[in-house]
């Protein structure tokens, strides 16, 4: 009820207008989305690809933060930065249940996801990459993430 | 020459104190409005501006306060969020003005 309302109203602007490198792929419920996103400057390490992110909504959207993750497919790879684990999972703060705000929205987010790769110049994964995708079973939700890096 | 008045309808129309364009960083609803469980806006579904002068509907604002994720601040400039009108929020416990919907199943 509140997360169907408040998407209703993202969706009718996201469909006036996004902001550039954005892009709504697939919207047909409120539970799950698709946006595409683009890092528009010119950061080789992102020159030509897209990327392809999955939301998904709680009932209690906004007060609860979305789940977003980078998903892969022939088109779209996994973005490098040490903030993004291979299996697209994402470490950031304003997605995590401490750094969330229910100001943010969908927009909101593609566009702090595009800053973040913006600004990053190294072509890497976060440490512990290999383990983490291989051994982990949980939500992006369920994750207690350990912020100790503001570099990036 | 003499005007007998039989009958008058008086029509008001009333709004928050607040900018013409604003919406509820919360619901994103006009604070005009009501949040998105209320039918009725007005008095039943009232805003509630708090210190730092940010201001949401009082059941949006209590919705993310009750969040233990919220450490009771602001959604916007994340100070404690403390209301400016005591009378609100000394009123309705936050509680028993709202049944928390954490475990409705979206529509």
């Amino acid at each position: 009820m509140f997360a169907s309302k408040r998407l209703g109203k993202e969706l009718q602007k996201l469909h006036d207008h996004v902001p550039p490198g954005i892009k709504l792929i697939k919207a047909d419920d409120f539970q799950e989305w698709l946006m595409d996103i683009q890092v528009i400057d010119a950061n080789p390490l992102y020159q030509g690809e897209t990327y392809r992110l999955k939301f998904m909504f709680s009932g209690n959207y906004p007060i609860e933060a979305p789940e977003v993750v980078f998903v892969k497919d022939d088109a779209h790879p996994i973005p490098w930065h040490p903030h993004v684990y291979s299996n697209g999972i994402i470490c950031l703060d304003l997605l995590d249940r401490q750094g969330w705000s229910p100001v943010h929205n969908v927009e909101s987010v593609c566009v702090s996801l595009q800053s973040m790769l913006t600004s990053n110049t190294k072509k890497e994964r976060p440490p512990g990459d290999d383990n983490f995708v291989r051994y982990n079973t949980q939500r992006p939700r369920d994750i207690n993430f350990v912020f100790h890096d503001n570099q990036v | 020459m003499k005007v007998t008045i039989k009958e008058w309808n008086a029509v008001a129309a009333w709004r928050w104190d607040m900018p013409d364009d604003d919406v509820c960083g919360i619901c994103r609803n006009p604070y005009d409005s009501t949040c998105s469980q209320c039918k009725f806006p007005g008095d039943e579904c009232p805003l509630l501006l708090g210190e730092c002068n940010h201001s949401f509907h009082m059941h949006c604002i209590f919705s993310w306060l009750r969040q233990e994720s919220s450490q009771e601040k602001c959604p916007m400039c994340r100070q404690p969020f403390k209301s400016k009108s005591q009378d609100a929020v000394e009123s309705p416990n936050p509680a028993q003005t709202r049944t928390p919907q954490t475990n409705a199943t979206p529509a």
